[in-house]
C-alpha cells in the first residue's frame, strides 16, 4: 500500500521526478494505447500488484466537464492491466453527492468499464479503519480511511484538470480528499475544510501518497470550478510518478504559477518536486501545450507571468 | 429506541446532547468575522444554525433535516423549551440555504454569485423536514423542482427517496417497481445497505410493487 517511505523527503534528497505530457484530440481516440505507450517509459513496479484508480467523480454531469471522463478511467485501467497488474479497481467517495450510482450512471461508466459491482468501490461506504496521519499540518492527527485504499498496493490518482474556487486548482493531490469516507465525516467532508484545505491535503497525501498520477486535461474546467466553471478544451493527458510534479506541471499548462498555489507550494517542501529543474519532462513541453485558464478574481494572483 | 420503551432516560440524554450540539459557524466570533470580512464566495446567514455532520463543523442541509425529523417524531411533552428554538432556527436555516430556483444541494445555494444546482437527496430530506409548511412558496417551488427532476433520476437511492417524498406530499409519481427493477439489474445497488433499506421502504408504500418484491430486495 501507499504508506511509501518516499512520501516524506526533502527535495534535496529526492531523485528527479518524471512527468510526461501527451496530446490527445478527444475522448474518442485510442486512449488505452496512448497511455500504455506513455506509461511504459516509467518502468512502474505494478506486476502482480493490486492497483487502485482514484478518479474525480463529483456530481451527476452528463456534459462530461465536471468528472474525470470515463474513457480516461477505462484507458488507465487497460494500461495497468497491460503492465501486468493483478487487479485494477476503481474507487471514489464523492464529497457532495451521496448517490454514487446516480453519478456513474449519468456519466455512463458502465459503457466504458463493463459491469461495475465487482470493479467499482464507493469509498464513502467502504469498511474503514483509523489511521494516524504521518504529518501534523492540520490538527486532525487521525482519520478513518477506507480498507480498499489501505489495502491497495499501488494508487493512481486520476483527476480532471480544473480550477477550484477554494484551493485554486484541483488536481491529483486535492483529488485525494475523495478517499475520506462520507459515512464517517458527512457530505461534504466538512471536517477537512475546518481543519484547513491546505493542511488537510498535505496530511492526507503524506499518509496515502498516490504512487502515480494521470490528469485528464483533454477537456478541463476554467473559471468557477470545480463544478460550475466552463469547459476548457486543452487536449492533453499529464502523467507522472510524483503527484506534486504532475500538479505543478498542470498548473504551468494552465498558465498558473504553482509556487503561488498554497497547497502545491507547501507540498513542494516534503511531498515532491515543484521546481521545473527537478522535473524530467517527457513527451510534449509545457510551452507547446500551454493554454491559460480563466480564473476567478480572487485567484488572479496565481496567474504566471507570460513566458 | 423510544418506541421500544424502557430506555426513556437514554433517549432524554441523547435528545439533550442533540439540542446542545451547536454547529461552529454561528459563534459570536465567526459572525463578527462575517460582518468585518464578508466572503465573496458565498452568502449565507450564519446566525441561522442547524446541525453539522460532525461536532465542531458547520451546519449542512441533510443533518439539519435529519435532526428536525427526529425532533418531530418525539412526543411534545418530552421536548425541553430549547427544542422549539432549535427547530425554528433550523427551519429558517433550511430556507436560507435553498437554491434560488427551489430544491437544495448540500448547503451552498450560491457560490461566487452563481446559483447552486439542487440535488435529489438533500431536496428530499429538506422537504420531509418541512412537511408542516406545505403552503410555503419555497416548499411548493422545491416540490416542482423535484417533480421535474424525477424522470432523470439514475440511482436507486435517489429514486426511492424522491418517490417517498412525493408520496408524503400526495403528489403523483410513476410506479416505482419497474424502474427500481431495472436499476437493480444494472448494478445490484452496489450492495449498499442504506440504498436497499430506502428501496424496501419505498416499495412497501408503493402500490405498484408486490409484498414479495420488497421481501426479495430485503432478503438479497
Amino acid at each position: 500500500m501507499s504508506f511509501a517511505q518516499s512520501s516524506l523527503m526533502p527535495p534535496f534528497t529526492r531523485p528527479l521526478s518524471r512527468v510526461a505530457i501527451v496530446r490527445s484530440g478527444g475522448y474518442d481516440r485510442d486512449l488505452g494505447t496512448l497511455l500504455f505507450e506513455a506509461a511504459q517509459k516509467f518502468d512502474l513496479p505494478v506486476k502482480g500488484k493490486k492497483v487502485l484508480i482514484k478518479p474525480n467523480f463529483v456530481e451527476p454531469d452528463p456534459e462530461g466537464v465536471v468528472n474525470t471522463h470515463p474513457a480516461v478511467v477505462a484507458a488507465v485501467r487497460e494500461t495497468f492491466l497491460r503492465l501486468g497488474a493483478d487487479s485494477v479497481r476503481v474507487a471514489e467517495g464523492p464529497g457532495h453527492e451521496r448517490d454514487m450510482e446516480a453519478i456513474v450512471e449519468t456519466i455512463r461508466l458502465r459503457d466504458f468499464l463493463g459491469p461495475l459491482p465487482n470493479l467499482f468501490v464507493d469509498l464513502n461506504l467502504d469498511d474503514v479503519r483509523p489511521v494516524n496521519l504521518r504529518t501534523r499540518a492540520s490538527k486532525l492527527k487521525q482519520l478513518y480511511l477506507p480498507r480498499t485504499v489501505l489495502e491497495a498496493d499501488f494508487i493512481v490518482s486520476v483527476p480532471k484538470l480544473k480550477t477550484h474556487h477554494w484551493s485554486g486548482v484541483t488536481l491529483s493531490l486535492k483529488n485525494m480528499f475523495g478517499i475520506v469516507p462520507g459515512s464517517c465525516y458527512g457530505w461534504p467532508k466538512n471536517v477537512l475544510h475546518w481543519a484547513g484545505i491546505t493542511p488537510s491535503i498535505l496530511d492526507i497525501n503524506s499518509t496515502v501518497r498516490p504512487d502515480f498520477a494521470i490528469v485528464d486535461g483533454i477537456i478541463g474546467m476554467e473559471g468557477n470550478g470545480p463544478i460550475q466553471g466552463s469547459p476548457k478544451p486543452t487536449g492533453v493527458l499529464v502523467l507522472g510518478d510524483d503527484p506534486v510534479a504532475v500538479d505543478a506541471t498542470c498548473a504551468r499548462v494552465m498558465g498558473l504559477a504553482p509556487e503561488r498555489i498554497d497547497h502545491l507550494a507547501k507540498a513542494g517542501a516534503l511531498l515532491g518536486h515543484l521546481r521545473p529543474d527537478k522535473i524530467l519532462q517527457l513527451g510534449e513541453s509545457v510551452a507547446s501545450v500551454r493554454a491559460p485558464f480563466a480564473v476567478l478574481p480572487a485567484f488572479r494572483k496565481l496567474v504566471a507571468a507570460q513566458a | 429506541l423510544y418506541l421500544h420503551g424502557g430506555v426513556e432516560k437514554a433517549v432524554e440524554r441523547g435528545l439533550l446532547w442533540l439540542l446542545n450540539a451547536w454547529p461552529a459557524e454561528g459563534t459570536v466570533w465567526r459572525r463578527w468575522q462575517q460582518v468585518l470580512f464578508p466572503s465573496p464566495a458565498n452568502r449565507q446567514n450564519n446566525a441561522l444554525r442547524g446541525w453539522s455532520w460532525t461536532p465542531g463543523t458547520a451546519s449542512w442541509v441533510e443533518p439539519t433535516a435529519h435532526a428536525l425529523l427526529f425532533l418531530r417524531s418525539l412526543p411534545t411533552d418530552m421536548l425541553p423549551p430549547l427544542a422549539a428554538k432549535r427547530r425554528q432556527l433550523a427551519e429558517r436555516m433550511l430556507y436560507d440555504r435553498m437554491c434560488p430556483g427551489g430544491g437544495w444541494n448540500s448547503g451552498n445555494p450560491l457560490v461566487y454569485g452563481v446559483a447552486g444546482v439542487p440535488r435529489i437527496g438533500p431536496t428530499v430530506w429538506a422537504l420531509m423536514a418541512l412537511r408542516d409548511h406545505t403552503d410555503r412558496a419555497e416548499v411548493q417551488m422545491s416540490l416542482r423542482w423535484l417533480e421535474g427532476a424525477y424522470s432523470g433520476i439514475q440511482g436507486a437511492a435517489s429514486l426511492a427517496l424522491a418517490h417517498r417524498c412525493l408520496g408524503a406530499y400526495w403528489r403523483p409519481a410513476p410506479p416505482l417497481a419497474p424502474a427500481l427493477g431495472e436499476l437493480y439489474f444494472r448494478n445490484r445497488f452496489f450492495e449498499n445497505v442504506l440504498t436497499a433499506a430506502w428501496v424496501v421502504l419505498a416499495l412497501a408504500e408503493d402500490g405498484s410493487a408486490s409484498a414479495q418484491t420488497a421481501d426479495r430486495v430485503a432478503t438479497e
